[in-house]
């Protein structure tokens, strides 16, 4: 075979300028940029274009700009909607029956083969970027300066359900007897404030699907879940642009099952 | 005219046995297997399905009856150690599903978890009784 010696390194880029829209696009749709052209057009040099394209997780796992910052992880792979999480946050934060702050989700595969259900716990996401402060009017809701926790303030909400509508992750319910926007704070003033360290869905549940903690912190069990590349982490909604904190896995548990829980003081 | 009677006792306990048999295989089929058993202890809920193992898989009551399982059905949920960690201790349903029989316990959790909205559906659909509501406390 001939052997071809190119000198890579000191080949003169031709720019770009007669690389067609469509082959750019061409190259765009298996997640390639084109970054030059050298030789005639015979070499293309380019770089992933992912980053761009799908909002990747680097966007908001390496900026933490709270301390704490909370944040959730949830491996649907474990959840069995057992539902003792929506059952104790009923309990912790007076939710009623009407309501929800957080609840289990059910998707059906039937021609999967052996399971074929899978549950999808969702709560508000307390999202860095998070729409639904940005569509209140009066600032009754509003991203907590220091814990990034999305908070509701009662006495200043009209009723007017715009965060409702601007929530990609349908995490808020109109309570009537408060007459305002209800919504999950991490348990912020029912158990965090008061120095637990666990939210109480966290609290209860039995497999460990629902793991709550610090992203900020290296030694925390939410970072070294998020920071691996073991198993794929993903968020809700990405498109929506909102950098949310609370992050799913389909991660299983292969150490002993008496480990699965999260303990309440670590 | 002895055996003219006896004839006739064979033939109409012969159509008697025929009309059984009918009746069984056609209206009601007649159910070798204990159906869906629905545990809700210690968490709502999960389904063993008597038709997959023994229809369908061919796996004969002995083996599981009644060392592993007695034969009443949900009498194995009364006890205390009826949970998760036996089972991934080879005891209860982990006499198979231990990852070499058949799969681990420790895997496909929601194969046999149906949930609470599993539940709710079969109470809707009639065919288990509803609970009574319990209240989880968080601690």
């Amino acid at each position: 075979m001939k052997q071809i010696n190119i000198d890579l390194d000191n080949l003169k880029d031709e720019g770009l300028d007669s690389v067609s829209g469509m082959e750019r696009r061409a190259f765009m749709k298996i997640g390639l940029a084109i970054t030059g052209l050298f030789a005639g057009g015979k070499l293309l040099s380019v770089i992933s274009n992912v980053e761009e394209a799908f909002a990747s997780e680097s966007d908001f796992v390496e900026q933490y700009p709270y301390r704490p910052h909370y944040s959730m992880m949830i491996r649907q792979g474990l959840c069995i909607d057992c539902e003792r999480c929506v059952e104790a946050c009923r309990e912790t934060n007076e939710v009623p029956d009407y309501g929800y702050r957080t609840r289990v989700l059910r998707q059906r595969v039937t021609d999967a083969i052996g399971r074929q259900r899978e549950f999808i716990p969702i709560l508000c996401n307390h999202c860095n970027e998070p729409s639904c402060t940005r569509a209140c009017p009066t600032k009754a809701t509003y991203k907590d300066k220091t814990t990034g926790i999305v908070m509701m303030d009662r006495k200043k909400c009209i009723g007017c359900k715009m965060c409702i509508l601007a929530c990609p992750y349908e995490a808020r319910y109109f309570n009537e007897e408060a007459h305002a926007i209800d919504k999950c704070n991490f348990c912020w003033d029912t158990r965090l404030s008061k120095g637990k360290k666990l939210t109480a869905c966290a609290n209860v549940c039995p497999t460990g699907t629902r793991m709550f903690g610090d992203i900020s912190d290296p030694d925390n069990v939410v970072y070294k879940m998020v920071h691996q590349i073991e198993k794929q982490v993903w968020v809700l909604r990405p498109e929506a642009g909102t950098k949310p904190n609370v992050f799913y896995s389909k991660a299983t548990r292969s150490s002993p099952w008496e480990l699965r829980r999260q303990p309440e003081e670590r | 005219m002895k055996n003219i009677v006896y004839f006739l006792v064979v033939v109409f306990l012969a159509a008697m046995l025929f009309k059984s048999g009918a009746v069984s295989a056609g209206d009601e089929p007649a159910q070798e297997h204990g159906g869906d058993i629905i545990y809700t202890k210690p968490v709502k809920a999960v389904i063993f399905s008597h038709k997959a193992h023994t229809e369908d898989l061919g796996l004969q009551c002995g083996w599981c009856h009644d060392k592993v399982f007695e034969m009443e059905a949900l009498n194995m949920q009364k006890q205390a150690d009826f949970d998760m960690d036996s089972l991934c201790n080879e005891r209860y349903c982990g006499t198979c599903h231990n990852g070499d029989i058949s799969f681990s316990t420790t895997t496909q959790c929601a194969r046999c978890h149906i949930g609470v909205k599993g539940y709710n559906e079969l109470v809707e659909q009639g065919k288990i009784k509803p609970e009574p509501k319990e209240k989880v406390v968080a601690k």
